[in-house]
């Protein structure tokens, strides 16, 4: 295993290195947990692996894509931790109960456009709040979805839930997504 | 609208203002909490780390240590049946009959191994320790070229 020389050159350069991703490794961690104290333990563990890799990584022109695969897999491990440490398998339960029982959304026409008339930091701050309201069933498929890219099989495998429920889960954040972002003052 | 289409308008439309969304801000704190733990991690000593930060000698030293440990309790182990079945301690039918059944077995695989000419027993281990190196190179390589690399092509 390589180990990444302690040189203050080395030091100024990973900083660079650093501050070329921070935002994008701390995005991804913070939309995934909806929690920007945790985020922030997760980026500061990127950034450590990211640091023992930095011999490879200082070079590579795939960094960015390491470093958003890393934030991704360190905050899905965390959450998995976190609910078995938190016993959440009441949550898990009714899950499977609505995968079954699909229900009705409530149908609210669709705009043709969202949140255009808002500047980016209104728009970033309306969408964070509403993906950070969202339970975490809805949050996490919808996140690896819309801004991760990953496909419904994928995120089924990373999540390790049925395909169905992935659809069903994703359907039923975007439907809740919706009213919210209306309710902030988005054209109809 | 039906349902059908109505979701996939719903899903169009957040993809677009989703994926146009640019990234948060990290917090200003984030840059000096990781350069502290990393001289937090630095300041440990070897032993602490994780064994692949430990000195080349020091590795060298546990393996060694972990064999002669291993065949300590496998030596150490075979002396004290001998001395229970000497000092007539395994008088239960039971435990004699497993006893029995190990020493068997262990037999029968010393028989196996004595039959097996010596060519072929070194022809197996250099076989096995090129395929070791073999495998431990293409994971490498794989390890090198779909992970640090995932995205190169983007």
């Amino acid at each position: 295993m390589q180990t990444p020389s302690t040189e203050p050159s080395n030091s100024a350069e990973f900083t660079t290195f650093m501050r070329a991703y921070q935002d994008m490794v701390f995005s991804t961690a913070a939309r995934l947990t909806g929690d920007d104290a945790q985020a922030q333990d997760i980026a500061q563990d990127v950034f450590v692996k990211a640091y023992e890799n930095f011999g490879h990584l200082r070079s590579s022109p795939a960094a960015g894509g390491w470093l958003k695969t890393v934030a991704r897999n360190l905050t899905l491990n965390h959450l998995t931790r976190y609910r078995k440490r938190r016993r959440l398998f009441s949550e898990l339960q009714s899950d499977g109960a609505e995968e079954e029982s699909p229900g009705i959304d409530p149908v609210i026409p669709v705009p043709d456009t969202v949140l255009e008339d808002l500047s980016d930091d209104e728009r970033r701050s309306v969408i964070d709040d509403g993906l950070r309201r969202l339970p975490e069933h809805q949050r996490l498929p919808l996140v690896l979805y819309h801004f991760e890219e990953l496909s419904y099989e994928e995120i089924a495998a990373h999540l390790r839930i049925s395909l169905a429920k992935v659809k069903t889960d994703i359907r039923r954040g975007r439907a809740a997504l919706l009213p919210l972002f209306q309710s902030r003052g988005i054209a109809p | 609208m039906n349902e059908p289409d109505r979701d996939e308008r719903l899903a169009q439309l957040l993809d677009r203002t989703l994926r146009g969304l640019p990234p948060r801000a990290a917090p200003s704190g984030l840059e000096s909490r990781v350069f502290g733990e990393l001289a937090r991690r630095a300041a440990l000593p070897w032993w602490r780390r994780s064994f692949a930060h430990w000195p080349a000698l020091a590795r060298t030293a546990f393996v060694i240590m972990c064999g002669a440990l291993i065949g300590g309790v496998y030596l150490s182990s075979g002396w004290t049946v001998h001395s229970l079945h000497d000092s007539g301690a395994l008088s239960n039918t039971a435990v004699r009959e497993a006893l029995a059944l190990a020493t068997a077995t262990g037999e029968l695989a010393v028989v196996f191994a004595h039959a097996i000419p010596s060519t072929w027993l070194y022809a197996g281990l250099t076989a096995g320790a090129l395929l070791y190196a073999f495998l431990f190179g293409l994971g490498s390589a794989a390890y090198r070229t779909l992970y640090l690399m995932p995205q190169a092509g983007k």
